[in-house]
């Protein structure tokens, strides 16, 4: 038997064994919970009161995405060398990605060349605000443990993106910018136009015409609760599986039974989610301004 | 096909998570058979047309996400119904 065999095997007998010894100890009896409610979890209390622009931790997240979007990639493209270090090499290809893959692969060239810092940002400013959203940060001060007499809020994942008014207000950027561009590139009456699907005529109108006008106005419906709800909800499967529900249910030995399951879930969101979704939100941005420019 | 076990939910006191029990499930059940069909036509294509990869994969991606929502989708509805009942 080989040595990572036996390393497996020996992490996994310890994972029967550690099971084993929660159900002996505590045994399968439930206990009520009533102290834990899993929407305190997503809940914003707000720190510093400021009427509508007050301060809760939905903001430090957004902030703290946007600060880090700036300063690391004006803090990168300041030192840039002829042989590249390992991060720049790292930015290049992100670079390319969003200059090659999402813009010019979507639009026209000369649209691409105006549109590439607005949909470039949009995809560097999505995919951190998921990233952070992956760090712990003790920002949940609905609970609060004691560390040598200093009160600390408890560690807690949260991601601006998880609370929908922010994939909101993307989406409706996005939304204005497309219906705008297919104004001025075709007048009001031509954009709506070519709305209309070639070869339509006739009757048929009336039955396409509402269709294709509610199709584009779920565009925005459809941006805003993709984005939303794929971080809102991998991190509510995150929280059930890193011992949520072991809470809630009151059984000890299913919160470490879950943990395996709950650290494969956070890699392949921090791996896959964060950089699809924030990929997925500029692409489809880019598809919808060059479709509304160009007659179809 | 659901409705006759609504009484039954009633009944036993759980009709506030039905709606995500029922929401989350057939929104899995239409994301997995996107998915499935997704991953393997790109098989299906990348073994005709090895050459044509790169750009296969690529859609593939756009295909996964758009798909994958779905299954919000249905999730986002039933967290609807549980906080409106």
């Amino acid at each position: 038997m080989s040595k990572t065999q036996k390393v497996l095997l020996a992490c996994f007998g310890a994972y029967i064994g550690i099971f084993v010894l929660l159900v002996v100890i505590y045994g399968f009896s439930q206990h009520k919970n009533n102290e834990f409610q899993i929407q305190n979890e997503f809940k914003l209390v707000n720190w510093v009161n400021l009427g509508v622009f007050s301060i809760n931790r939905a903001v430090l997240y957004l902030f703290i995405s946007a600060i880090l979007t700036i300063v690391t990639m004006v803090w990168i493209s300041g030192r840039m060398m002829q042989r590249p270090n390992k991060i720049q090499t790292a930015v290049e290809v992100l670079f390319s990605l969003m200059r090659n893959n999402i813009t010019r692969g979507n639009m026209p060239d000369s649209m691409a060349a105006k549109w590439f810092p607005f949909i470039g940002t949009l995809f560097l400013f999505i995919w951190f605000c998921n990233l952070v959203g992956y760090l712990p940060l003790p920002t949940n001060s609905e609970q609060k443990f004691n560390l040598f007499g200093a009160h600390i809020p408890s560690f807690a994942l949260y991601a601006a993106t998880a609370n929908i008014s922010v994939p909101l207000v993307l989406a409706l950027v996005v939304f204005f910018s497309f219906i705008i561009v297919g104004i001025r590139t075709q007048g009001p009456l031509g954009y709506l136009k070519s709305l209309i699907p070639a070869g339509v005529h006739g009757a048929m109108l009336f039955l396409i015409f509402p269709i294709e006008v509610i199709s584009t106005l779920m565009r925005l419906l459809s941006l805003t609760i993709r984005l939303w709800a794929n971080i809102f909800a991998g991190h509510i499967i995150l929280l059930f599986l890193a011992g949520g529900l072991a809470v809630i249910l009151g059984l000890q030995a299913l919160g470490w039974f879950a943990l395996p399951a709950g650290i494969l879930i956070y890699l392949f969101e921090l791996g896959l989610v964060a950089t699809l979704q924030a990929f997925i939100f500029a692409t489809l941005a880019a598809i919808y301004i060059a479709g509304a420019a160009t007659h179809h | 096909m659901f409705v006759h076990l609504i009484p039954i939910a009633a009944a036993s006191g759980i009709t506030k998570g039905f709606g995500i029990a029922v929401g989350g499930g057939l929104g899995a059940v239409g994301a997995g058979v996107g998915i499935g069909i997704i991953f393997g036509k790109v098989i299906e294509g990348v073994v005709r047309q090895p050459e044509m990869r790169d750009e296969i994969t690529s859609i593939q991606w756009l295909g996964f996400a758009l798909t994958e929502a779905v299954f919000f989708y249905g999730l986002v509805a039933g967290l609807l119904s549980y906080v409106l009942t």
